[in-house]
């Protein structure tokens, strides 16, 4: 079986790395929950790392666990979650020298029927970006990695399909728990002043909640699918944040969580940035 | 204006966003230009465009405006420096966001206009409020109002 192989590189490297005291916990997975589940574990001294775990159902997020930590973290990272650490690191969250990352490989992650976890049969990184030391997954090799289609259907199409899946929605706000991204320490939808929300939560009250939200996380999504897996409603308005960094990447060349060193499209300026849609021409002067 | 339907009668609200430095300063010129241009604009005051935060416009939209138009310093020109060319980035990725969302881009204009040009400044209101009445009452108007729902 390929993945108890692989559990076995992961087992010796994270033994190697506890041995040598370079860091003080490693963030893995181990089994547990329901059978054949794996859930997030900390692994603290070297016998704990009998007890890892690498599977198909590694599909928690575990890379927001280090947020903000300033102590040396080891840390199991597929794709994603390497995505999540690299952006971590350009929006200076935590320090690269502060995680040492075991980078997997994934061909991607199931659920308890054994269907694709949302955000996998799209995904396009298989490998992680970056780590400092590699577990190879021979299968991503042949995986067929094209980018997905728009989904862009039109003005009219666009709001029906808008409109219907905020219908849905009851605000309770588990796809901003579920992400990496929404790290804010106070949300624009708690606060009071301005007062986004008003008392009486109505369709524009969801639209502005998750437009706002889409907004915040223009360029840095990394497609896990998290929020679109932690929603009960079964909401699913992950296209559009989708369509944006899609926009993004194409405009300004920027994709999340790919280069520790590159500067988050929004967060920078060119003088000679198109001014698509503006009134009064393409580009200025 | 008897004799008219709904629509004929149907006049947008356009907010308008102008930035203290030029475009503000620009709209004042073309008011004591004595300059005629539509009156279906309100204008909030800001500090710079890049001050604007998107869920101004998204907001503005939501709680009736029919159309939204963002005004500042034309590139190179920013009182700040640089705000404005932050500003040009998120407001086309807001343009796109709007379009995914089924929110007609047209409804929400952004351009530059300096302390100098009340002329333009005139000019630009005129094409803004055509743009909108083009596009229509705004669709997501009323989704805040209870009537709406029912």
């Amino acid at each position: 079986m390929i993945y108890e192989e692989m559990t076995n590189n992961i087992r010796s490297v994270c033994e190697k790395l506890l041995n040598s005291n370079d860091v003080e916990v490693i963030v893995a997975y181990r089994g547990g929950g329901v059978e054949g589940m794996q859930i997030p574990y900390f692994a603290k001294t070297p016998e704990d790392v009998q007890n890892i775990e690498w599977g198909d159902r590694c599909y928690q997020n575990i890379a927001p666990y280090v947020h903000g930590l300033s102590k040396k973290v080891g840390i199991l990272a597929k794709p994603c979650d390497a995505r999540i650490l690299t952006q971590y690191i350009t929006e200076q969250q935590i320090k690269r020298d502060d995680v040492y990352i075991i980078g997997v490989d994934c061909v991607g992650m199931v659920d308890e029927n054994g269907d694709p976890r949302p955000g996998c049969p799209d995904c396009m990184v298989r490998k992680p970006p970056i780590y400092d030391e590699y577990i190879k997954d021979d299968r991503v090799d042949s995986l067929d990695l094209s980018p997905p289609a728009s989904e862009d259907g039109g003005l009219e199409a666009n709001f029906e399909r808008f409109r219907k899946e905020i219908d849905k929605c009851i605000m309770c706000y588990a796809c901003r728990q579920a992400c990496y991204g929404c790290y804010c320490k106070t949300c624009f939808i708690d606060r009071d002043l301005p007062d986004w929300q008003p008392a009486e939560i109505d369709a524009g009250t969801k639209m502005t909640f998750h437009m706002g939200r889409t907004m915040h996380l223009a360029g840095r999504c990394v497609e896990c699918g998290a929020c679109e897996a932690s929603c009960e409603s079964g909401v699913n308005v992950r296209y559009i944040i989708k369509e944006v960094t899609k926009f993004i990447e194409d405009e300004y060349g920027y994709s999340a969580g790919m280069d520790p060193e590159q500067v988050p499209a929004l967060l920078v300026n060119k003088f000679d940035d198109r001014e698509v849609g503006f009134l009064g021409g393409e580009t200025h002067g | 204006m008897k004799g008219l339907t709904q629509l004929e009668k149907w006049e947008p609200k356009i907010v308008a966003f102008l930035c203290n430095w030029c475009s503000y300063a620009g709209a004042d010129l073309a008011g004591t230009s004595r300059l005629q241009y539509p009156p279906n604009i309100r204008i909030i005051r800001v500090p710079c465009s890049g001050r604007i935060n998107p869920l101004y416009i998204i907001t503005a939209l939501m709680e009736g405006a029919d159309g939204v138009m963002v005004s500042g310093c034309h590139p190179g020109d920013c009182h700040y420096l640089s705000g404005n060319l932050f500003a040009r980035r998120r407001f086309v990725v807001l343009k796109k966001l709007l379009q995914t969302c089924g929110l007609d881009p047209e409804r929400v204009q952004f351009t530059w206009v300096s302390a100098s040009e009340g002329g333009r400044f005139a000019d630009v209101i005129k094409e803004v409020t055509e743009n909108v009445k083009k596009v229509g009452p705004s669709e997501v108007a009323n989704c805040g109002s209870k009537e709406a729902q029912a």
